[in-house]
This record gives C-alpha cells, structure tokens and sequence, in this order.
C-alpha cells in the first residue's frame, strides 16, 4: 500500500492504495468518478481519456501513483459554474453521442486537442489526431463534426 | 368520442430534438452496469477452455481455494446440484412472416444444451466451465489461473464449410451431422426450368466471414439474492430486460416476479446483448451461495471470445438471365454456421426471406442450412442476415453485368421491383409493403455524382492510384419480436410519463418516443419522459431488435394515446356535464362543443387522483406481425495504391428509404454508425481462427481491425420517407439500411478498382495484404509481365 495525493477536479484528494493501483479504478473505484469509462483495459479504445496536468491521457495505463503531485481533470470536472465546456455543448448539438460509452473520453480528447493544438485544424487533421478514440455507435461522422464546431465556438471573441 | 388525427397532430415529429439522453451522458452521468457498486460486493472470474473441443475429466480447485481472497469456486457440477437450468433459447424468429425453418424433412430443430457451465465438455474456445468468487476482481483473476481442468482434448471443426462436410467431427452426439436445420422454400420445379431455358446463368459461391459486435461497454453483471424476500436482482446491460428476467428466471427455477432485471444505460449493442449470458445467471446464483452481491466485468479479451458473435453465412447462388437482361430465376444455397449451440437462427431466417433483393425475380429456390462448429455461437448482428444476402445478390448483379456485357446500372434498373407492383409478394413469399427503389437509385447517382466519377477516376489514375466506385441496392426486413406494451400516466403537473419496453443502446428512445407522445397528446416535449429498462416499473415489452422499436413502440403509444383520451374525455364530460359525444379535443385542451368550457392534462389528471389512487393512466398491449421493408441504395468512391494495396475511401453516400422519419438527426446519426459496420466488415474485420490449433486470433483491439476516425470518411445520407401502410406512423426503420449494402458497395468499388488489371474476386475482409496480393496475381496474369519473366 502507497499513500497518494492529487488534485483532482480541483479537489484535493489523498488515499492509501495498492501500490499496482490504476489511474482509471482509482477514478472510479476510489473516488465514485464513473464517468470514466474502462473499454478495453490496454490503452486501445480511448474511453477512459482524462487529463493530468492539462495533458490527455489514458487512465488504464496510468498508475494512480504517477499522478502523484498532479492535476487530474475528468469529465465531472470539465463543466464550470458558468455551464457546460463547449466541446459539451458541441457533442449534443451535433449528434456526436448514441449510446455514450465512449463519449467521456471522445470529449476529454476533443477538449485537450482544441486547446493544445496550434495552427489551423480541419476535419483531416482531427480525423488523424483522435484516431485513438474508438466508437462503435456514430462511424465518427458527428464526433468530427462536433469537435469542428467547439473549435469555432472557443475561437469566438467573448460575448 | 375524440379520435385522435395522427397526421394532423404532427409538430415535434419529423424535427431534429436535441436528446434527452445526452445531459447526463456528457457530464459523466450516465448509469452503465459498471457503474454500480454495492456495500459487501464481491467479484468473480471465469475459468474458460483453452481448446476448441474437450472433454472435462476433472477439476481440482485445491489450489485455487487456498490463495487471498477466495470465497467460492463453482462448477456445473454444483449448478445441478443447486437445480440451476439451461437457458431457454427460441431460435427461430417467432412472428406469423418469419421463414420457418426447420430440421431435415421437416424434422423439429435440435439446438443442443446451454447449461451456464457444461460439465461434460468444452465446445469452443473461451468457453466458461467453472467460476471463482473472491473478494477483489484482481484475486478472482488470479484464483481462476489457479484452477487445474484435467482437458482431454477432442477432434474439433471451426469452418462453416468444414463442419458441414461429412467427415467434421460432431459437435453433439445427438446430431452426428452438425446440420441443424436444412429447409427448402420457394418453387424447385418451376426454378429448374427457368434455369434450363434461360439464355444465361451466372453462378458464384461467397463467404461473408464471422465477426463480431464490438460494443465498447464490456458485458457486465451484478447480481444479489435478498434471503428476506428470496428476490434475485440483476444489474446487466442488454437488448431487452423483460426477456432476460423470463429467460434467467427459468435458468434458476423460480417464478419471473422473484427476479428483477435492470438495464438502464447500455454501452452498445448491435445484437451481441440481446441474449442471455451465462454470467448473467451465474452471478444470480453464486450470490445466493455466498450470500453477497457478486459482480462479473468482461476484459477486452473475452468479449472477443465470448461476445455473442455475427454473420458467418457461405452463399452459393446463381441467377437464370434472358438475353434482354430480365431475371428469371434465382437459386441459392445459404450455410450458416451457429457456433457451438444454437442461440439465434434470426441471421439465416432474415436473410432466407430477402433472397431475392430489390428485384421482381418471379421464381425462387432457397435451400437454408444451418451447421454447428465449434465456435463461439453466432446471433443477430447490426441487420442480422440482410447484409449477407445483399452481398450475394448485388455481387452477382456486378458478376453477371461483368461477364454478359451489361452496364451494372441499366441492368439492375431493368429489374427493380416497381412502384406499381406493391404490396409486393416475392418469390419465397416475402411481402414488401411500399417503395420506390428505381428513384432512390436516381436520386443516389444525382447527390453522388456519378457522372462525376470518371473525371475523378481519370485524375486518380493520372496520379498512378486505382480507383473504382461502388454501387448497390438493398431491402430488408423489419419484424422483430411482435408484442409491445406501453404504460401512460399523466402527472397532475400536465406532465406525461410512459413506461415502455424497448431497450435502446444509443437509438434516442428517449428522445423519439416523446416527440411521438406530445404530438398525440398535444403538450410539450420537453414535459414527456419516458421510462425504460427495470422489470419492477416495465412489465411487458419485446426489446429492441431487427429495427423494431420506433415503428413498436409509435404504433402502441398511438394506440394508448387514444385510449388516454377517451378515458380523459370521459373525466371532461363528467366535469362539464355533457355528454362525452360533446367533448372536444385539440392540441391538449379538451371542451364541450358549443360551449366555451375548457380544461388541460392538468386539471382532468388532478380530477382522476381524486376519483382512485390510480390517477390518469391507462395501459396497452399491442401485437403486431406484418413486417416493414426498409430500402435504399449506396454508392462508394475508393482509392487504392498499387504499390502497398493501401486504401482511402473517398466518398460514401447513401439514400434511405425509412418510412417516416420521426427524428432525422438521430437517423442519419444510425445510418452514418450502420455503414462504418458494414464498411468495418468488407476492410478489416474478422474473427479469424487459426486452421491448426482452432484458437481464435483475434482476442483484442490490435487484432481486430476496426472502423477509426482516420479511415472512414464523411458521408452524405439522405432520408427518403416511403410511408409504409402497415402502422398509424407509416414508420419503416432507420440504421440498419447504413450497414445492409456496405460491404456489398465496398467491395464492388475495390473490384472497379482493380478492373484494368483483370477480374479477380478478394475476399472480405479486404485488407491491404489481400488487395495487394490480388494485384501482383493479376499482373502475374498480363501478357507483357509474363514476357519480362522469360526474358530474365
């Protein structure tokens, strides 16, 4: 057993775990945060996207113990009190969810990509950067579509 | 008496409603089986055959009780003991249109045992034989390693074609010949002479591999006995829980009502949950061993073994052709290949029914056959049987257009079944209720631009690329299973529930289903939820199969609509003191004719609480059997570099005819996931299994080759809305349509491609080694290749 201690969501979170903890089952296990989702359990799938230090990661291949000292975002932790992230509100509008499995980890990817990425994206590029992130319901279509759409809503001057 | 005006009560229906579902689906809210953890849980793990056909001679789980944290290990040995059952399958498709088929002769069906752990012998790879129950998932893993099966391994047989044949090993001592089902339909006399008198025949014989479903939520169970009540509860994604609680209740012997099944969120489907799984029950009955909530997650891996798997059907089929290029007849041979016990014979009976595709072929013959193997059985998948029979006749159509000199359109467009023509009979006795194919065929080659196409092959070309495009038709069945129940309670708030019993993995039930209840009942859709999915609130209900929900689930709500409405009506009148000839209803305001008496939802569902603890509700059984026939036609556009076999679809686009259309976002959202399904298995996909040891190769996601955001394209789909007459909504389907002509198209464009290098037929799935392979064998083949040979 290991003493960790991260921040996650903005909360500060210390537990004692096995040592061969994952990031993921400590998310969901330790600290109730089921939205993120384990799909395949070898980095394949991309459901259980989060991001540590601003970086998208996949959290099944991610000891917990790693994040030590870190910055943990999930998807319970991407809205704000102003409302949802744009890539939310993108992903409904769009039609880029059905049975919203992989959704989680689609916008946790699509939200770091828009604000990691520099210069021009189009659907291409998007296309091959979220190429990680496997969907079975929407043959990717609409999650390229949303994606699009947040980034030109967030690119938008402020109100 | 009020009657309802469906069509004119049309406001929310036929718009694109943002879901209801998402909110919390995108917040990380949602309510996935995995999701659920209860105080005092406990974990289990299968222990699973490493070989394809073995008998049990003994299992010694000393070892495997002595590590941290096991509780229990479990055989089949113990479930009999405890009086635990098979599963009760129903594999022929139960509705009065479904083909009927049968055992030689007529024979009944023998399907084999499914005991949730066999304790005689293993019938495929990855079957479970004994469970370990422990404290935490990773010490039940590690304890189920632990536990010694004393395997006598046995002759075993995984191809279709293989087990077919008389010298395949049995899967079954009771059916020595692995053929299941062998029927015969249509007019064998009348065929024969088609055939002997027709100016042309062409003939092909087809594999349409075995893959499987993919749903990226792994199966999950979490199952727990109350000793107080003696009720089993079950937490457990799948395609309908109503059919799940009657099936697993007869599993463990007890009445339906003492289980309960509940299945909120589901992770994706495509026909792999809509079966019971052994761990289903064996977490139901393990927890009544020992006492504790017992939960069971696949890994990745054996949801690729052990997923109910999809297709695998080996078509022989010819078609009799008159020298002006009419069809005369067609003869076909379907196998399908069950797997190791029959679950589903859905695949082989849909397909039977279509064999004829989108043409007016006036004979027929069909010899269906289905063949054990051992292998992991096969069920419904994404448009279960219509892809495969599709395959077949629109690979034929561009076979015989190829060899007898016909342009592939003008011959398919000389023997469309015509507008004129429905309700058309096929000639296996299929009865198509409506379409207009020849201008979903024209209305495709307009938005595609087919005409375009050879200037975009010219400049592919002149950059050193093959490029083909790709065209078929398609028409497929929607029955599903007939019966449907709606509940429909309005709150004393205006507001309305319904309670009803499909189970969508993604489909917007949600979302549909309420725009089809505020149009009816004329109040908001935003004040309309709907309920799905736990047997204690959802009693009755067909689940959600072969493209049955929204056309089920449209016609018993109008039907319960109309009942909530006279029984409001009857409230109305008593409040108004007429007669309840004299009530009026519109737009959810009832009133008294020549009055200016009025009253809504609200005030006649308060009145109800006051009359009974009921309140305002009613509820409808529907049975409905006549089937829909949803169509269309899709054209692909692909990019293959000779030098790697490398390739790029280009364009894909798809017209569809779904009947009325109740929300287009979400069906163009079904058709867009339905074509990366059939693209997924005409390029990569494929339950291969090694020929020498039977084991199965593809056991995880660096195997199996699937769609990705970076090989599919965007697509162009356009709904055509055919009103079907068979139901108030004239509803069709939406989603399957994406996937029944995809690898059809697919792998029409590949071989346009490839078309000035010769003919060659690649089998699916066409990955780049087999493309490029065909490429070198077709410039083996060239005359000038063969001189540089001698020359060196």
């Amino acid at each position: 057993m290991i003493a960790v201690s991260m921040t996650v969501n903005g909360a500060r979170v210390t537990r004692d775990i096995d040592d061969a903890t994952l990031l993921s089952d400590f998310l969901r296990e330790e600290l109730r945060l089921t939205g993120t989702h384990v799909g395949c359990d070898t980095t394949q799938c991309g459901c259980c996207v989060v991001h540590l230090d601003g970086l998208s990661v996949k959290s099944c291949t991610v000891l917990a113990a790693q994040a030590e000292g870190g910055a943990v975002t999930t998807i319970e932790g991407l809205a704000t009190a102003e409302g949802l992230h744009p890539m939310q509100r993108a992903f409904r509008e769009c039609h880029g969810l059905q049975c919203g499995f992989c959704t989680t980890g689609q916008i946790m990817a699509g939200a770091e990509l828009i604000a990691s990425w520099q210069g021009p994206l189009d659907e291409h590029r998007v296309r091959e950067e979220m190429e990680g992130n496997l969907c079975r319901c929407t043959g990717y279509h609409n999650i390229v579509k949303a994606i699009l759409a947040a980034r030109d809503e967030m690119d938008l001057p402020d109100a | 008496m009020p009657k309802l005006d469906i069509l004119g009560a049309l406001r929310s229906v036929g718009q694109p409603m943002r879901r209801k579902e998402d909110q919390r689906l995108i917040t990380g809210q949602g309510q996935f089986t995995d999701d659920f953890t209860m105080p005092d849980q406990c974990w289990t793990a299968m222990v699973r055959s490493p070989y394809p056909h073995a008998a049990i001679r003994g299992i010694d789980d000393r070892g495997a009780r002595a590590l941290p944290g096991v509780i229990a290990v479990l055989t089949g040995s113990d479930a009999l003991a405890d009086g635990i059952g098979q599963i009760p399958h129903n594999p022929v498709p139960s509705t009065r249109f479904d083909v009927k088929l049968t055992g030689r002769g007529g024979t009944p069906i023998y399907i084999g045992e499914h005991f949730l752990l066999p304790v005689d012998r293993a019938r495929y790879v990855g079957e479970a034989v004994a469970m370990v129950v422990a404290e935490t998932r990773e010490q039940a893993l590690t304890a189920a390693e632990a536990v010694i099966v004393d395997w006598d391994p046995l002759p075993w047989v995984a191809g279709t074609r293989e087990a077919a044949a008389d010298t395949a090993p049995p899967v079954w001592d009771g059916l020595p010949d692995n053929i299941l089902v062998d029927a015969t339909f249509g007019d064998e006399a009348a065929t024969d002479a088609a055939f002997a008198a027709a100016e042309h025949v062409v003939s092909a014989t087809m594999a349409i591999g075995r893959v499987t479903g993919v749903p990226l939520e792994p199966r999950a169970a979490l199952g727990w006995f109350d000793p107080e009540t003696e009720r089993y509860t079950l937490r457990a994604g799948s395609g309908g829980a109503v059919r799940q609680k009657h099936e697993l209740a007869t599993v463990l012997g007890v009445d339906p009502e003492q289980l309960r099944v509940i299945s909120l969120d589901v992770g994706g489907n495509f026909g792999t949950r809509n079966r019971a799984y052994v761990e289903f029950g064996l977490v139901l009955w393990a927890s009544r061993r020992v006492g504790r909530p017992v939960k069971f997650r696949a890994d990745r891996s054996e949801s690729f073994l052990t997923d109910y798997q999809g297709r695998d059907l080996v078509v022989t089929i010819a078609l009799a052709i008159n020298a002006s290029g009419r069809f005369l007849a067609i003869r076909s041979d379907n196998l399908s290949n069950v797997g190791a016990r029959c679950v589903s014979l859905s695949p082989l009976s849909k397909g039977s029914g279509l064999i004829t595709g989108s043409y007016d072929i006036p004979v027929a013959t069909l010899r269906s056959r289905a063949t054990f193997s051992n292998t992991m059985p096969t069920q419904a998948y994404r448009s279960s049987g219509r892809p495969e029979v599709t395959f077949a006749i629109e690979r034929l159509i561009d076979k015989a257009a190829r060899e007898l000199g016909f342009d592939r359109l003008e011959l398919r467009r000389r023997n469309l079944v015509a507008p004129s023509q429905f309700p058309y009979r096929n000639a296996v006795g299929s009865p198509y209720d409506s379409g207009e194919y020849e201008r979903n065929m024209d209305r495709l080659l307009e938005i595609a631009d087919w005409t375009g196409a050879q200037e975009r092959q010219r400049q592919a070309r002149a950059n050193g690329m093959l490029y083909g495009v790709g065209f078929a038709n398609y028409v497929e069945s929607s029955i599903g299973s007939p019966k449907e129940r709606c509940d429909m309670i309005v709150a004393p708030d205006g507001t309305v529930e319904i309670v009803i019993g499909t189970q969508p993995a993604g489909q917007g039930h949600e979302t549909s289903f309420a725009q089809v209840v505020a149009d009816l009942l004329g109040i908001a859709f935003d004040d309309v939820t709907v309920t799905l999915g736990d047997t204690d609130v959802v009693t009755g209900g067909g689940g959600t199969h072969s493209g049955r929900s929204m056309r089920h689930a449209s016609t018993v709500i109008a039907l319960a609509a109309q009942d909530l409405v006279e029984r409001a009506a009857a409230l109305a009148a008593a409040h108004f003191e007429v007669t309840i000839d004299e009530v009026t209803f519109d737009t959810g305001v009832f009133g008294a004719r020549d009055t200016n008496l009025s009253c809504d939802w609200a005030e006649l569902a308060r009145a109800a609480a006051h009359e009974s603890a009921e309140g305002l509700r009613v509820r409808r059984d529907n049975e409905m059997h006549q089937p829909v026939f949803p169509n269309g036609s899709a054209m692909c556009e692909v990019e293959i570099d000779p030098e790697t076999g490398g390739i790029e679809i280009t364009r894909y686009t798809t017209v569809d005819d779904v009947g009325r259309c109740i929300n287009p976002m979400i069906v163009h959202g079904q058709t867009h996931g339905g074509i990366a399904q059939g693209v997924g298995q005409a390029l990569w996909e494929g339950c291969t299994i090694d020929p020498d040891s039977g084991q199965p190769l593809a056991g995880s996601l660096t195997d199996y080759g699937m769609p990705r955001s970076d090989n599919m394209p965007s697509f162009v789909t356009e709904i055509a809305e055919v009103i079907s007459p068979t139901n108030p909504f004239g509803v069709k389907a939406g989603g399957e349509g994406g996937t029944t002509p995809a690898p059809a198209v697919i792998m029409s464009a590949i071989e346009d491609a490839l078309a000035p290098l010769g003919a060659i037929e690649i089998e699916m799935p066409a990955t780049p080694n087999r493309i490029w392979r065909a490429i070198q064998t077709l410039r083996d083949r060239q005359p000038q290749n063969a001189q540089m040979e001698c020359a060196q």
